[in-house]
């Protein structure tokens, strides 16, 4: 263990389940995440559930463009506002 | 277009409309409809435009993007949005699905057969404010400090608000499962 690392019970672990799967733990507080799942195998099994689940959600979720017709029309409205010099 | 661009347009096109497609998709979670969402999103980009002298750069376009959006929509749009039954997102308690299905599919495969369509519905029924802060992140995929910037939230209420809008979500997409039968619900 390294820097101010701890173990953390299941309650903790779980509290930062999601944290930890969006990558949002610092290296310590994620490696302490890591070392609990490895050996609790039912949080282990809630984790890997979760990440199933938000796999699906961005999969399900991603993608649609913005329709052909809006970007014509928006660029088609932006000539008639004036231009004027970026900066101040 | 080069006989009518300037500074001004050149900066915005290059670095403003590559962030059409994630105003157009928020939008459209935002709003709820197609229509809508294009108003929605068109008016965004050219408040933008007009006011891109308010914009630094070098700092977070798409985040300054999403939050004239986001005004926008609670100024404007929020009271005509069509209102579905709201997901309750008041009882939620933690990974209640899983302790559900860790008998039967753990994996959770029954999710893959759900389709979008579905998916978006339920997502729409979440309350504003989950519902945005889910899709910022879920669809969107970005991180928590520029979710919190954008909803002009503490960053520890994005992680409670997510977290609510997740589980809330999860079990709308499970009871949707049993009902459709893709699932045998725990006692079954």
């Amino acid at each position: 263990m390294t820097d101010g690392q701890q173990n953390i019970d299941c309650l903790e672990a779980l509290d930062r389940l999601y944290e930890y799967l969006d990558e949002e733990l610092t290296p310590v507080r994620a490696e302490e995440v890591r070392q609990h799942l490895e050996k609790c195998a039912p949080c282990l099994a809630v984790s890997q559930f979760e990440s199933a689940y938000l796999k699906f959600l961005e999969a399900r979720a991603k993608a649609r463009e913005a329709p052909e017709a809006l970007r014509k029309r928006l660029l088609e409205r932006l000539l008639f506002e004036p231009d004027e010099p970026a900066g101040p | 277009m080069s006989d009518t661009s300037g500074p001004r347009r050149e900066a915005f096109e290059a670095e403003a409309l590559p962030h059409l497609d994630t105003v157009y998709r928020v939008a459209l979670r935002l709003s709820g409809n197609e229509a809508q969402a294009e108003d929605l999103a068109q008016e965004t980009m050219l408040k933008a435009y007009r006011s891109w002298h308010q914009y630094k750069p070098g700092t977070n376009v798409r985040a300054w993007l999403l939050t004239i959006l986001r005004h926008t929509f609670i100024n404007e749009y929020r009271k005509a949005r069509r209102r579905a039954t709201e997901v309750d997102v008041t009882r939620i308690e933690s990974f209640t699905v899983f302790e559900d299905v860790q008998e039967k599919d753990p994996e959770g495969k029954f999710f893959d057969q759900i389709v979008d369509e579905d998916v978006l519905q339920a997502i729409d029924r979440l309350p504003d404010e989950f519902r945005e802060t889910l899709v910022l992140s879920d669809v969107e995929g970005l991180p928590y400090a520029e979710i919190a910037e954008i909803t002009e939230v503490p960053v520890g209420t994005v992680k409670s608000r997510l977290f609510r809008a997740r589980q809330a979500l999860q079990r709308e997409l499970y009871d949707y499962a049993v009902e459709m039968g893709y699932i045998k619900r725990r006692d079954e």
